[in-house]
């Protein structure tokens, strides 16, 4: 009986109120309904986060990349007596963090001193399992190291290299480890 | 409260508004939002999420809801790229026979059909190509290259140039009379004696087999859809879409069907030009009033003989203006084919346009402009002329037109045969024009941009300038900055207040569509351009139409002068904004708005003078004076038909700015130009097609359903 009155009610209402109603509704089942959806995919917060981590990463590259673009090619040293470049303390740092690769030249250098690690290194095929370069902030100095791995006459061995970084090469696109004293 | 009961729709309308505007300000652009990011980049980023639906892995980046929708439709592109490898590689392997290597060969069905089809219209194309210009492969087809060596005299020599113009001046004469036989006569000599003969011949060819197949897929589904509710319902929504979905967007699926060539530009154009044909034949048909029926069936007809003996010679002038409307189509295809490797004069408009040679291309674009000009006045003419069935005529009389072509046909062949005399050891300037021989404007127009830039460089850059840092990116950053609840509000509240609950499911639905695919930026940038060019081209439309209307003969010359606009494909347009404004968004826009200005202009005019005279006689004794009778009456009146013209200008707008992705543009219409050269573009090509059409259909179905009420309101039929 109630529930009869109020249809009544609401279909005895003028046109326009009842069209005005209706946008009411309509806008509030609109704004609901992206409230149910951004429950499940909305993910504002964390991809701000995430991106402003991102953003702050691509930043640091462009700067290290636009002081890489200025140093000369050839090899930068942070010793003295060479005729090659001698990086500043400060470049030191900037083209330490800015280096990622270590080549063959200098993984070859570094196993003079580690045989254990060459004939892991040429038993395997030339395999490197991961390299990183760091800049150790105690020491003041960049360090740079890899791992071997692999099967030496039946045993499963690995064997890590690190040691300082002496010298970069700068190809004038990027940097790369020259020489690691590993001893 | 006085105000709420006396403007009850305004405020409705101001509530929306609010409610739009709210939302924009309460939900803030996130902090690493940036256009580039837009969901449409497709670049792999850590910083994405994934779904993955019906197998298919979909990147995004997962903004607010609020701010924009996750792509959830992102599958649908992939999807539609792999179901047409499966078509084209991998459903019904079926054995058939290869005529080349004598053994059967497994292929899939679809593949098949579609290499058969290919085969057949290239046939089609070969053939009247060789008949207008000469050639072998017709001949080998039927016989083969070893009996060609033998009988060299089989090959087809084509036909002279003279013949042909004759032909036109003679078909036009008995269509319409001397005015048209004289333009279809000087418009042959220009083609020809500007060296654009082959490819204007190449393009003929190409539109003497799309439009009259065009043509018979039309009238066929036209008269199924006519017979059949069911057909017609079937065939509504593929309409409704084709109507506003830009001619680029069907290429790209094509590629993958047909491949590259002419072949594939006729199909392509087929299935874009037989909708106007469908419908205008479902119209004609429904014209007819039932006493014609009724007569027929009296007489005795039987179903077959009612449909072609009395309902479609009855429906004759609908028909033929669907023919006209094809061949219209058949010609903005033969320029947007050209993407896709069709011959003939909208490559060489394409490529003088790569090339920034705005003379050749002006040169191309005129000789494109002028036949389309001549095959519009000619169909027209067909439509509008009547059959004298009582005409007690002799034999002469009735044959002389035939008489006349046969007697040019003779002498076009003795002047080609005096030509090898007259030019001997150089080309038959008698038979035809070489491309690169005829007179060349070029240069001319080409020192007319220089001068052009020499001279206004400064204006031209200032005006530039402005228009784009003052008004165009604070327009496109405006729209850019709506948040997708709020435009999804505002649409769907339009839809609500204009045509009630159905109409706002229906622009829901659409702009869902769109939202929940990977481009919604870029439709917003479509959507912003296009606002531009419509708003503008009102102004400049709706103005010069009610001037014009002041004056019966203004109104006429404007109607012409529209009439000759619109038979221009869009791709001219762009030739003479780039002269001016180079390559940038302004000379994408003032070609958007010469183009959109058409239609304002035409249904203004229209609109105007479909007000009842009466009216203004009434008006007049009533003692209003001109600009009264204007703004009480007949503006009212005219303005539901001034708003079909509002539509025609959006869906005019949005081609053209989709168009305009060719001189650089940011919109959809990049993504689409983008996907014609992608191997696995047919997806989002058909994807962003399905989007632009979608934007169209929005404010169509809000405008019809408006227009529809008001009329209703008035008491106009």
């Amino acid at each position: 009986m109630l529930k009869d009155n109020y249809l009544n009610r609401l279909k005895d209402l003028p046109e326009t109120v009842k069209q005005f109603g209706g946008l009411i509704v309509l806008t509030i089942f609109i704004i609901l309904s992206f409230s149910v959806l951004n429950i499940y995919w909305g993910g504002g917060d964390e991809l701000i986060r995430k991106m402003k981590l991102e953003e702050e990463r691509i930043a640091k590259e462009k700067k290290l990349n636009a002081l890489i673009s200025k140093l000369p090619s050839g090899i930068l040293v942070t010793f003295d007596g060479t005729d090659n470049h001698k990086l500043t303390d400060e470049l030191y740092e900037a083209v330490c963090n800015a280096t990622k690769l270590i080549p063959q030249r200098a993984i070859m250098a570094a196993h003079f001193l580690n045989y254990e690690a060459y004939e892991l290194y040429t038993i395997n095929g030339n395999k490197i399992d991961d390299t990183f370069v760091k800049w150790d902030k105690d020491k003041n100095k960049c360090f740079a190291g890899y791992t071997v791995s692999g099967n030496n006459v039946g045993v499963n061995k690995t064997a890590k290299v690190s040691g300082e970084v002496l010298s970069f090469l700068s190809t004038g696109i990027d940097t790369r480890v020259y020489f690691i004293k590993n001893f | 409260m006085e105000f709420i009961n006396k403007y009850p729709k305004l405020f409705q309308w101001l509530f929306l508004l609010v409610v739009f505007f709210a939302l924009c300000f309460a939900i803030e652009v996130p902090e690493t939002y940036k256009f580039i990011r837009g969901q449409a980049e497709f670049v792999k980023d850590p910083n994405q999420s994934s779904f993955v639906f019906l197998g298919k892995e979909v990147r995004y980046y997962a903004f607010d809801v609020f701010w924009r929708l996750p792509p959830l439709l992102g599958w649908l592109p992939i999807w539609i790229n792999d179901s047409l490898f499966f078509l084209m590689n991998e459903w019904m392997p079926i054995e058939f026979w290869n005529e080349d290597t004598q053994e059967y060969k497994t292929r899939p069905l679809v593949l098949q059909i579609s290499r058969n089809l290919t085969a057949f219209m290239t046939f089609l194309i070969e053939l009247i190509r060789e008949i207008l210009l000469g050639g072998l492969e017709t001949i080998v087809a039927f016989t083969s290259w070893d009996w060609i060596d033998k009988n060299p005299w089989a090959e087809l020599p084509g036909l002279p140039w003279t013949i042909v113009a004759a032909g036109a001046a003679i078909l036009s004469y008995k269509l319409s009379g001397k005015g048209l036989a004289i333009f279809a006569g000087l418009t042959m000599v220009y083609i020809s004696i500007f060296g654009q003969w082959k490819p204007s011949m190449q393009t003929l060819s190409f539109i003497l087999v799309a439009a009259p197949l065009s043509f018979i897929f039309g009238l066929g589904l036209g008269i199924a859809a006519f017979k059949s509710k069911r057909i017609e319902k079937a065939l509504y929504p593929i309409l409704l879409v084709m109507q506003t979905m830009p001619q680029y967007a069907v290429l790209v699926p094509a590629l993958v069907l047909f491949g590259v060539g002419d072949h594939a530009a006729v199909i392509i154009t087929m299935v874009v030009a037989v909708p106007p044909m469908i419908l205008l034949t479902i119209l004609g048909l429904r014209a007819i009033p039932p006493e014609v029926i009724e007569a027929g069936r009296m007489s005795g007809c039987n179903n077959w003989q009612l449909m072609f003996k009395v309902l479609i010679p009855t429906a004759r002038r609908d028909i033929l203006i669907g023919v006209n409307q094809v061949i219209m189509v058949c010609f903005s295809m033969a320029v947007i084919s050209a993407f896709i490797g069709a011959k003939g004069l909208g490559f060489n408009l394409l490529l003088a346009l790569n090339q920034l040679n705005i003379g050749l291309a002006l040169e191309a674009g005129l000789c494109i402009s002028l036949i389309a000009i001549l095959l519009d006045k000619m169909s027209l003419a067909w439509a509008n002329k009547q059959t004298d069935y009582f005409g007690n005529l002799s034999f002469l009389q009735r044959n002389r037109n035939i008489l006349f072509f046969a007697a040019t046909v003779i002498i076009g062949i003795v002047l080609a045969y005096i030509g090898t005399f007259l030019f001997k050891g150089s080309y038959n300037y008698l038979f035809e024009i070489p491309h690169n021989k005829g007179i060349s404007t070029a240069d001319f127009w080409n020192k007319g941009v220089d001068w052009i830039f020499d001279t206004f460089f400064v204006y031209i850059k200032a005006f530039n300038t402005w228009l784009i840092q003052d008004v165009l990116q604070p327009m496109r950053a405006l729209y850019l900055r709506m948040p997708a609840v709020a435009t999804i509000v505002l649409v769907v509240g339009a839809g609500y207040l204009i045509g009630g609950i159905r109409s706002a499911l229906v622009v829901c639905a659409l702009t869902l569509f769109i939202a929940l695919s990977p481009w919604w930026d870029r439709a917003l940038v479509t959507a912003y351009m296009a606002t531009f060019g419509v708003i503008v081209s009102c102004i400049i439309g709706f103005t010069v139409g009610t001037l014009c209307f002041q004056n019966k003969h203004s109104a006429s010359f404007m109607l012409g002068v529209c009439d000759i606009f619109q038979t221009f494909p869009s791709f001219v347009y762009l030739i003479p904004v780039m002269m001016l404004f180079g390559i940038t968004d302004t000379s994408v826009l003032i070609a958007v708005i010469v183009y959109a200005t058409i239609p304002a202009t035409r249904y203004t005019i229209e609109g105007l003078r479909s007000v009842p005279v009466g009216l203004h006689d009434a008006a007049t004794m009533s003692g209003v004076n001109k600009f009264q009778r204007l703004t009480k009456i007949e503006f009212p009146l005219a303005f539901p038909h001034m708003m079909l013209g509002l539509n025609q200008t959006i869906v005019f707008a949005l081609f053209m700015v989709i168009i305009g992705a060719f001189i650089g543009t940011e919109d959809l219409g990049q993504y689409i130009l983008k996907a014609l050269s992608d191997k696995k573009g047919a997806g989002i090509g058909f994807t962003l097609g399905i989007c632009v059409a979608f934007i169209g259909l929005i404010f169509d179905n809000l405008i019809r359903t408006w227009v529809e009420k008001r009329k209703k309101h008035l008491g106009i039929n």
